[in-house]
């Protein structure tokens, strides 16, 4: 690449500096190699770890359950005597008429509590610090502490509306509100101010601004927490055997009136029965779980991605 | 695009021409005070020239107020500063016709000499002629229009040379000597429009190719 | 004769743009007394007076840190939204206090409307966007109509008459700036604050913001606040230099007004030296 003309001195010069620059651009020190690489493959276990036990339940459920995967699983109402024949259907509808409670009263209340925190209350304020502090603890507090403070107000207590559906509608909602109300308000939270702003500034009110502009952008974030929320309720068990979840109702249940049970209980009882059979049916019962969870949240994944806008 | 600029041009142009017409009328005026020697209309002369000096000054507050507020650049630069130039010269041209008027009511009591006179008005229609070339060519930015203005300019030249030779024959004549020398100094007046006019033609070579050269000519 | 045509009216207005005794014979459209602005009780702004007066165009020029942008914003009440605000000194609008104890906000912006610094479109069609104003305010007549109408006020309406129902999101950064404009006209305010509306654009958008303000002044007052002086100097009437003042100790930085005056007299013989510094550059 030197010209012949190009005296011997300059030519060195040139390949030093080539050399030294292709030194300083190289890789790192062999240390900082085997450092990384001790870390990516630590990553991995932990990743691994995570899911083993999801597969594990994955396989063993599938295994087990497989001979009684069949329509009779869901048509079929519960018994003890004749486990070959015996279904979920009164715990499916159980579980239906209590989410569909739940949802009916997390949309509103938790999507209410959201704006009100995030559009109208002043942080400054002692009150609203305090309601902040205690949604975040109240998303932790263990499930069951909810299925006592059900019994004692809920079914008992000043409403008493006794081990009804109603009750354990009720009794869930207050137990995912907190995850609702986080989820909006981030959903909220994520709507640029300048668009506010940009509201505000042509002579909208309060209310319209977050009813025709910050709303409508927030759905999809709301909407995703709703899902996850209602996911997780399907799941609890320990909550609504203390409200009532009667782990053995043979009959479909109504809202207000008679006992009912839901899909995890059901399952539990099954499980617990020493017959070989209950067992395959509780692992069937399983995968109808699951495969509702799966669907549940494939779909909130699906609206998030949807709707996901770039500012 | 740029409706302010644009605008801001535009009446600096407008106004520069305007003031260009008026300078016109008093070259006019100033030729047939002359030829007519008529002292009222020298003072017609002398006192319209405060419109032109108004004039003048207005335009010189309207470009710096131009620069100040636009900022200019490129041949809006060059416009704003060729418009500068011409309406100085524009100011001078108007100057030296009251110094002609000024010298014509100084002698207007006295007889005139037709050859001198005849050279005379003839200068002051020429240069009156290249006035409104260069104002011209200005407008329609005409660069060999300009250049052409030189040519003229040699004739005026020629003239003035002409009116010198024929007051040194007046030697013998007081009266006519008197008359004679002041009229010498009118047709270094009217020479001096002629090499005005040609300025103003350097300036629309400048506007069009940004450069500035002056025109060849023996006289500068 | 390539005389150039002449607007004279138009010319009236612009060439050394309008003389101090036109514009004050206009009538005041703000009088701001003694005003400041406190955020927790530390002064962002202090002691400024001066008269706005109708369909002109007034600037607010100065270094940053200097609360122009403050000032600005205490014309619709935006600093409101800030709880830790505080504002102090009297805003006089057509003669009423604009901060009265029962005048409301909500009725301000709706006369006073403004422009910000980054284009924000609501993410929905181009004529929502437009038509937003007009809807939440329960306007009567022809929403279509008054939609074209902002639009071809706001010179975006043969760009886009076409394509009305797509996002305002695909339109370029001049066009969105303009369409915020037109949003903005379209609830017929009185006046239009413009928080450095063309800082974020290239320069081609920028002139045609500028070019736009020149036609809208004639029926709308336009206050505008600009980290650019020689925009100020193409568009203003009035121009207004603030600059910043730091404490004895060094710790606070508060702003104030130095020099209130025809853009003409700011730009070639300003009185204030501080003026002078910082329109010829040599500031700081």
């Amino acid at each position: 690449m030197a010209d012949e003309g190009t005296p011997r001195s300059a030519q060195l010069a040139v390949a030093g500096a080539r050399s030294a620059t292709r030194d300083a651009l190289t890789a790192s020190s062999h240390q900082d190699r085997v450092t990384g690489a001790v870390f990516f493959a630590l990553l991995l276990l932990g990743l691994g770890t995570a899911l083993l036990g999801l597969v594990t339940i994955l396989i063993w459920s599938f295994v087990e359950g497989a001979p009684r995967l069949d329509a009779e699983l869901i048509t079929n109402g519960p018994s003890t005597l004749s486990p070959e024949t015996a279904g979920f259907r009164t715990a499916i509808l159980g579980s239906i008429y209590v989410i569909l409670g739940v949802i009916v009263l997390i949309v509103p209340l938790g999507v209410g509590a959201a704006i009100y925190l995030e559009e109208y209350a002043d942080p400054e304020r002692w009150w609203n610090r305090v309601i902040e502090l205690n949604i975040q603890n109240l998303a932790g507090v263990p499930s069951i502490v909810y299925g006592i403070l059900g019994l004692a107000f809920i079914v008992r207590g000043p409403l008493d509306l006794g081990f009804v559906v109603a009750a354990a509608s009720l009794t869930v909602a207050l137990l995912v509100l907190p995850t609702v109300i986080i989820a909006s308000r981030e959903a909220i939270r994520a709507v640029p101010r300048s668009i506010r702003e940009g509201a505000l500034a042509l002579g909208a009110t309060e209310w319209q601004t977050t009813s025709r502009q910050v709303l409508p952008i927030a759905v999809p974030g709301i909407l995703t927490g709703v899902i996850l929320a209602v996911a997780r309720a399907i799941g609890e068990a320990a909550p609504l055997l203390l409200v009532g979840a009667v782990t053995f109702a043979t009959f479909n249940p109504s809202l207000f009136e008679g006992g009912y049970s839901t899909l995890p209980v059901l399952i539990y009882n099954y499980a617990s029965r020493p017959q070989e059979e209950f067992r395959v049916l509780a692992a069937a019962g399983v995968i109808v779980m699951l495969v509702l969870l799966l669907a549940m949240n494939s779909f909130a994944v699906w609206l998030r991605n949807r709707y996901e806008q770039n500012w | 695009m740029r409706i302010g600029l644009q605008d801001e041009l535009d009446a600096l142009e407008a106004g520069f021409q305007e003031t260009g017409e008026i300078v016109l009328r008093s070259i006019r005026g100033v030729v047939d005070a002359l030829r007519m020697q008529d002292v009222e209309l020298c003072d017609e002369v002398i006192a319209f020239d405060d419109e032109v000096d108004d004039r003048y000054l207005a335009i010189e507050k309207q470009v710096e107020m131009v620069l100040a507020r636009q900022t200019p650049v490129a041949t809006d630069l060059r416009l704003v500063l060729a418009l500068l130039h011409n309406a100085l010269h524009l100011e001078r041209i108007g100057d030296q016709c009251v110094t002609i008027a000024k010298l014509t009511k100084l002698s207007s009591h006295l007889n005139t000499k037709q050859a001198v006179m005849e050279s005379l008005v003839d200068m002051g229609e020429r240069c009156g002629e290249m006035v409104k070339v260069s104002l011209t060519a200005f407008a329609e930015r005409d660069v060999q229009q300009a250049r052409e203005l030189h040519q003229l300019d040699e004739l005026v030249d020629r003239a003035n040379r002409q009116v010198f030779q024929e007051v040194l024959g007046y030697v013998h004549d007081a009266e006519a000597l008197e008359w004679g020398m002041r009229q010498i100094t009118a047709a270094r007046c009217f020479e001096r429009i002629g090499d005005n006019a040609v300025d103003i033609g350097e300036q629309t070579a400048f506007l069009v190719t940004g450069e500035f050269a002056e025109f060849t000519d023996a006289s500068h | 004769m390539q005389t150039p045509q002449i607007d004279s009216a138009r010319i009236a207005e612009t060439s050394h743009g309008l003389e101090r005794s036109e514009i004050e014979r206009r009538e005041k459209v703000f009088t701001v007394s003694d005003l400041a602005v406190h955020y927790g009780g530390m002064p962002a702004i202090e002691e400024v007076t001066l008269d706005v007066h109708r369909n002109t165009v007034t600037a607010f020029i100065g270094p940053s840190g200097c609360g122009k942008s403050t000032f600005i914003r205490c014309f619709n009440r935006m600093n409101d939204l800030i709880p830790a605000a505080k504002v102090s000194g009297t805003v006089l609008y057509h003669g009423a206090d604009l901060y009265g104890r029962d005048v409301d906000p909500v009725e301000v912006r709706r006369r006073i409307g403004m422009v910000f610094q980054k284009p924000n479109p609501f993410p929905k069609s181009i004529y929502d966007n437009v038509a937003f104003g007009p809807r939440v305010l329960s306007m009567k007549g022809s929403l279509d109509e008054r939609v074209e109408g902002a639009l071809r006020h706001a010179a975006l309406w043969e760009e886009v008459k076409d394509r009305l129902k797509d996002s305002a999101l695909g339109l370029s950064g001049g066009q969105q700036q303009r369409l915020c404009i037109a949003r903005c006209l379209a609830v017929e305010p009185d006046v239009i604050l413009m928080d450095e509306p063309a800082s974020a654009l290239d320069p081609i958008s920028t002139t045609r913001i500028e070019d736009l303000m020149h036609g809208l002044k004639r029926e709308y007052t336009i206050v505008i606040v600009t980290h650019n002086m020689q925009q100020a100097a193409r568009v203003a009437d009035m121009t207004a230099f603030f600059s910043v003042v730091v404490a004895e100790d060094g710790s606070a930085r508060r702003g104030v007004l130095v020099e209130y005056d025809t853009t003409a007299k700011i730009f070639t013989t300003p009185s204030d030296k501080r003026t002078e510094d910082y329109v010829t550059g040599r500031f700081g």
